[in-house]
């Protein structure tokens, strides 16, 4: 029994630390907030040399092979700096890819992925806004003209990082079920629109399916058979961005104690008064909660055969935590807080923005009860 | 991570649910593992504490020289979680004696004191109460006014102290008081080892908001005690006591306490109805029921993250007041939820319409100052995480 970081783990999480501070503070996150390219090409190559990519994929399509827990040392770290990278997005499509695809499919997408030369990202939410099989209605139907490819026809709602995207995998509905098809983004028929973000540190895109050919090897695994696998990846997706949002919420609380260590009013610093300093116990409380809650998620969707009730556990507090963390941050300023050159509305911004992200709170506090059979 | 056992700490589980199968006397009861529970049944519970002590779990990680087990701390956890799951009583009867004094004996006391004080504790010979709290020193424990003057080889005690819980069951008792007045507050006291029969001390017994008497004012006049049964040396007694704080029982045994709690919160929304449909089916109760069981499950990991850096020989100190505190909101929560359950009913303290047996939430929401206010009220462990985890600066 240990539950703690690997020294390997430990070298990784000073790693991405390191990486954070020098190639990416919070100074160059507000550049490339206001910049038009959805992804700094000079940031995702410097990760990808460091083998981030490739971290989770599999040894024999070039992956380093090592497991979600793993990411999940990253997700904090870089959520601790808002680091702008779609480093958790593409883990996820390429966990689905690597466990759904065939050997060919793997061999085609999986190398360029593990080398950054691609980004991947699952266009999973529709109209509908929830994040189960009843929210699938994107269709895959056969093709007027009688041909052997499939149409695709239909909109995917607030797919992460969709425009810096070389391949969608899609969740889409055939008559037997719901099937996932790799899609290159540059498909004819894909349009690819992007959001105007409250958050404008991650990157978003609704993408509009307009009779997209699809031919039966882009299927990943048997037509209408893929939930079972997706909802696992969504799971693993969401137990990484739980990972960020603690880091967040770490990083909202440093600031907001740092600032009440030396902020002064009655003569005091703020940081000895009870009303400002057990709020910050409190909140801390809140981080290492869902710290212990995500790190064991993180475990588990590699080694339970359900870990649906752990990854809400985690998903459920990760969330309430960078939510409160980052509304108190600009509390604890007061009215310095709000304005554009304070760190803490970056992170109020985060925390409000990602709660919702792959099942709000609420949803995942009600999956934890019917996981349970209740 | 790795959320294995090894092949020895298997068979040592194994050895546990063996022992428990035979000796455990709350088998297939839901008995509370409560103090006051436990010794309405004494006869089966000495039998108990004598099954324990001879397989050395008693005092599991005490020196075996005094009659401990000398074990490790995973063995421990799985001795602690193995026994709550099967609902066994508490693991050993000289409740106090094992969570305040013993450790401070090792850690402080003279070779003649652990020989005279270990043992007993041990076999459940001899019980210990505490003397820390004074009407006027609360959290600020360190104010405390209680003092103890030398007259030749004795000490002589005045003053009063509260919140003294199994004062009549107990032969002995720790207690902290000032010896030097001209000292500053934290280094002017010393840890005393008074007997209970003592000429001079008075009981007087606390009646709390659930009717029982749990808690007892102790008064102590002209009370004499020989030099010989101070613990540590003059002055060192603050020092003594944060040795048994810091040696708390380990959070697994109180985590599978509740988890079990939760799952009779569980049972009791499935029997119960509101607003005519089952309680479980209520939007309010079930994601109430859901924060309980996420915090109890971070509480379980966060041990856990904590015995890891035990055991990799990394220093844990102020981060356990995070599960304090959880502990302290999950308790209240449980006495409310189970309450708000029974809907009417949950207003009742005795009868049958609806309620758990024994109004065990009635009790719960009565009876949780005990654990939530006692060992440092919330707002104490508050002031805990900011300035020792966070760096804040000591209050205005």
């Amino acid at each position: 029994m240990d539950f703690g970081f690997t020294e390997e783990q430990a070298q990784l999480q000073s790693q991405v630390r390191r990486f954070v501070d020098s190639e990416c503070p919070l100074a160059r996150v507000r550049e490339l907030m206001a910049s038009s390219v959805p992804v700094d090409k000079g940031l995702w190559e410097k990760a990808a040399g460091l083998g981030w990519q490739a971290l989770t994929l599999p040894e024999e399509h070039g992956g380093l092979g090592l497991a979600w827990e793993d990411l999940v040392v990253i997700a904090e770290e870089a959520g601790r700096g808002l680091l702008p990278l779609p480093l958790v997005a593409d883990a996820a499509a390429a966990r689905l890819l690597a466990r759904l695809g065939n050997p060919q499919q793997c061999a085609r997408w999986l190398p360029a992925i593990a080398t950054g030369d691609s980004i991947a990202t699952i266009a999973m939410l529709e109209d509908a806004d929830v994040y189960e099989d009843r929210g699938v209605s994107l269709q895959a139907s056969a093709s007027a003209n009688g041909s052997a490819s499939l149409k695709l026809n239909g909109a995917k709602r607030f797919v992460p990082y969709a425009q810096a995207a070389d391949l969608l995998l899609v969740i889409a509905r055939e008559p037997e079920g719901v099937s996932v098809f790799a899609v290159p983004a540059d498909s004819p028929g894909v349009t690819i629109i992007p959001l105007v973000l409250v958050d404008a540190t991650q990157r978003e895109a609704d993408v509009v399916f307009n009779e997209v050919s699809v031919c039966d090897d882009q299927r990943l695994g048997r037509a209408g058979a893929a939930w079972a696998e997706v909802a696992r990846v969504l799971d693993a997706h969401a137990v990484a961005l739980s990972a960020e949002l603690v880091g967040a919420a770490d990083a909202a609380v440093m600031i907001a104690t740092e600032y009440a260590k030396v902020r002064k009013q009655f003569g005091h610093t703020i940081g000895r008064f009870q009303g400002v300093k057990h709020r910050l116990a409190e909140l801390h409380v809140g981080v290492e909660s869902a710290r212990s809650l995500v790190y064991y998620a993180g475990w588990a969707v590699d080694h339970l055969e359900d870990a649906r009730m752990h990854v809400s556990m985690a998903k459920s507090f990760a969330s309430m935590a960078a939510d409160e963390a980052g509304e108190d941050c600009i509390q604890i300023h007061g009215a310095i807080g709000y304005t554009w050159e304070c760190d803490a509305q970056l992170y109020y911004k985060r925390g409000r923005a990602s709660r919702n992200i792959l099942g709000s709170p609420e949803w995942h506090s009600e999956r934890v009860l019917s996981s349970q059979g209740l | 991570m790795n959320f294995t056992f090894s092949p020895e700490e298997e068979r040592f589980r194994s050895e546990v649910r063996v022992f428990l199968a035979e000796k455990n006397p709350n088998r297939g009861e839901k008995i509370g593992s409560d103090i006051e529970s436990s010794l309405a049944r004494l006869p089966q519970l000495l039998a108990w504490n004598q099954a324990l002590y001879d397989k050395h779990w008693v005092g599991f990680n005490w020196p075996q020289r005094y009659g401990g087990g000398g074990g490790g701390l995973i063995e421990q956890m799985i001795l602690k979680e193995e026994c709550a799951k099967d609902h066994a009583p508490i693991l050993g009867l000289s409740y106090m004696g094992l969570a305040w004094v013993g450790p401070g004996l090792i850690k402080y006391g003279t070779e003649e004191q652990k020989q005279r004080f270990i043992p007993p504790i041990l076999k459940a010979e001899e019980h210990w109460c505490t003397g820390y709290s004074e009407p006027g020193a609360g959290s600020d424990l360190a104010s405390l006014q209680c003092k103890a003057e030398r007259d030749g080889d004795h000490y002589v005690i005045n003053g009063q102290k509260i919140w003294t819980s199994l004062a009549s069951w107990a032969q002995w008792m720790i207690l902290l008081v000032r010896t030097d007045l001209s000292a500053p507050k934290h280094l002017g006291m010393s840890c005393l080892l008074v007997p209970m029969d003592a000429e001079g001390m008075e009981v007087r017994p606390i009646k709390v908001m659930s009717g029982e008497t749990p808690f007892a004012e102790i008064f102590f006049n002209d009370v004499r005690v020989p030099i010989e049964n101070r613990l540590g040396e003059e002055g060192q007694g603050w020092d003594v006591t944060k040795t048994a704080l810091a040696n708390e029982r380990s959070s697994i045994a109180e985590v599978t306490a509740l988890q079990h709690n939760l799952e009779d919160l569980k049972d009791l929304a499935r029997r119960c109805r509101i607003g005519g449909r089952a309680a479980i089916e209520d939007s309010s109760v079930r994601s109430r029921l859901a924060k309980l069981d996420c915090t109890i499950e971070a509480m379980r990991l966060s041990g856990l993250r904590f015995l890891t850096k035990q055991l990799r020989g990394e220093p844990i100190g102020a981060e356990t007041s995070v599960n304090k505190l959880l502990r302290a909101q999950v308790e209240v929560e449980m006495g409310r939820l189970g309450c708000d359950i029974e809907g009417s009913a949950g207003r009742l303290l005795k009868g049958p319409h609806g309620m758990d047996v024994g109004a065990k939430w009635q009790k719960h929401m009565l009876g949780w100052p005990t654990t939530v206010i006692g060992g440092g009220t919330p707002n104490i462990q508050k002031n805990v995480i900011a300035e020792r985890i966070l760096g804040l600066p000591h209050d205005v």
